[in-house]
């Protein structure tokens, strides 16, 4: 088999709301304590669904549309910078697992 | 006061879903509350569900087509260094006879169809307009009053109990809400799973894997396979499919930098694996939190006034290197969660020290009697000797003990030697066999 990048991986994940233009976030993330405080950043490499990138000064960005809601960075997190909720079915984003 | 339920359930899971259809057996009114499109949508497992509760909650199970992939007739536990793989190796007829000891599971199409079941027996109940359940609802808030927990808050709708069952998964913010479990819960007492669905033409997979028509084969992966991560790997068979993927230890992963799905990808390529994987098409990709099954990490109670936790909403999950067991037990403690509600109404008493009856009944039952007996094992497989120079030094010395060559050959105790001091050291290995014996 072919080795399948985080990008095509994510492409095979069916999301709720996809033709919404704006989707509520359900996680908030503070980069700021992420960039000044972190020792270790790892939810850019922990997180499964690759939401958390690390730009080429070294910053992390988050993107919550890519979520799959597994929890990761919930317990990865141990800065405090992580503020995790489940998404809203009507507003929000996150899975619609097909098989699971 | 708006519509008052005898019991809301939260979460439409195996935990859930199995106090439903007890409740609903029961004619108990309760509604079950699922913040995804269907129940199953939100929910991952490797997944095996093992035991027979199954057939408790659905009798003659197996004689439907829906719900589950494959029983589980053939075992495989395999160690792996980056070239070979040595495994141990068990298939049984005596797997093949109902109601069966483990079945396959993808929770989408599982739960979606046990569902379906709590569905019939409402239907059937002496309560059949006065229970529902309710999807694509989201539970924000637990209403309490004076201390007891009276019902549920999603958005501006208000619904009211005389219990609430929280079957909310292992990413509990309900349960922590309340006070039951801290506020944050550290990584060390979890996991990330991820996994792939891989298809392939029914007849190639029943070949491939020596598979009956609907007998399937588990599969776990000690050593290379979770790239040098505390963790392992599985591949279990569906239908039409397999389930592959990895689970790893959270802190470990945070520590050694690793990203779960190159982890994933290097396992895939391994020579024994691609070998089982020619020809697949993956279908899905996904991942979530699992617990580890360390009671250290365990909410600090499972029920209060008004309210019962259940499934890996309560940490109930062990893996003691056998089998992961999770759903299992998120089927009994739904089942005895409902048990106790059914006795409270009996009662009219949902008062913490009626509720306290359904943490006595858990810790009866084999779930907390095998979580307790297991801890030492729990702890065993968070050793670093475990998943790199145990694996190691098994494949070496199955190489060697393997390998038939034209020099004269050494006996075994001598390639045990050799392999030995190789990967670990005697020391290291007493002691971890000593320890062994004794959690096992």
């Amino acid at each position: 088999m072919k080795k399948l990048t985080i990008a095509a991986r994510l492409g095979l994940v069916n999301y709720r709301n996809q033709g919404r233009s704006r989707a509520a976030a359900h996680i908030e993330v503070d980069t700021g304590i992420c960039n000044d405080a972190c020792p270790h950043k790892c939810t850019t490499y922990m997180c499964p669904a690759n939401c958390y990138t690390l730009d080429e000064m070294e910053q992390v960005h988050f993107q919550f549309e890519d979520c799959i809601e597994c929890g990761t960075c919930l317990y990865a997190c141990d800065q405090g910078a992580v503020s995790w909720h489940y998404p809203d079915p009507e507003r929000g984003r996150g899975v619609n697992w097909s098989l699971g | 006061m708006e519509e008052k339920f005898d019991c809301i359930i939260v979460g439409g899971g195996i935990a859930g879903l199995s106090a439903a259809l007890m409740l609903a057996k029961a004619d108990v009114r309760f509604l079950l509350i699922e913040r995804g499109e269907f129940c199953g949508a939100k929910n991952v497992s490797g997944g095996v569900l093992w035991g027979t509760d199954l057939s408790r909650l659905v009798p003659n199970y197996w004689k439907e087509d829906g719900g589950y992939e494959r029983y589980v007739n053939h075992r495989r536990l395999t160690f792996m260094d980056e070239q070979s793989a040595f495994s141990l190796d068990f298939k049984s007829s005596h797997f093949d006879v109902p109601p069966y000891g483990g079945v396959t599971v993808l929770r989408a199409r599982f739960d979606d169809w046990l569902a379906g079941k709590v569905q019939e027996a409402i239907d059937a109940s002496a309560a059949a307009d006065e229970s529902l359940v309710a999807t694509d609802i989201l539970v924000e808030e637990i209403l309490k009053e004076g201390g007891r927990v009276i019902g549920i808050r999603a958005g501006d709708e208000r619904f009211y109990a005389d219990c609430v069952i929280l079957a909310e998964g292992v990413n509990n913010l309900l349960t922590r809400q309340i006070g039951l479990h801290e506020s944050y819960v550290p990584a060390d007492h979890v996991a990330v799973g991820v996994k792939e669905v891989i298809r392939f033409d029914r007849s190639v997979l029943e070949d491939r894997f020596q598979l009956g028509e609907r007998s399937g084969l588990t599969n776990e992966f000690v050593g290379f396979a979770s790239g040098g991560v505390e963790g392992g790997g599985f591949l279990y068979t569906n239908i039409d499919s397999i389930s592959i993927g990895l689970v790893l230890g959270m802190t470990d992963l945070r520590e050694k930098k690793h990203k779960p799905y190159d982890i994933l990808n290097a396992f895939k390529a391994h020579p024994a694996l691609t070998s089982m994987l020619r020809g697949g098409e993956t279908l899905e990709y996904s991942a979530h939190v699992v617990s580890v099954g360390d009671l250290r990490g365990m909410p600090r109670e499972i029920y209060a006034d008004g309210v019962m936790v259940a499934g890996e909403a309560a940490g109930l999950l062990l893996n003691a290197g056998k089998a992961i067991q999770g759903m299992d037990y998120a089927m009994r403690s739904g089942i005895l969660a409902a048990e106790t509600v059914v006795a409270a109404k009996a009662k009219g008493d949902f008062s913490e020290d009626i509720l306290k009856n359904y943490r006595t009944a858990l810790e009866n039952s084999y779930v907390l009697k095998d979580m307790r007996a297991f801890q030492d094992a729990v702890h065993l497989l968070h050793n670093p000797q475990m998943f790199g120079p145990v694996p190691n030094l098994i494949c070496d010395f199955g190489r060697q003990f393997f390998s038939i060559g034209n020099d004269p050959t050494p006996k075994a105790g001598r390639m045990v030697r050799t392999a030995i001091k190789r990967h670990s050291s005697y020391w290291d290995l007493v002691k971890l066999g000593v320890k062994a014996a004794r959690v096992l």
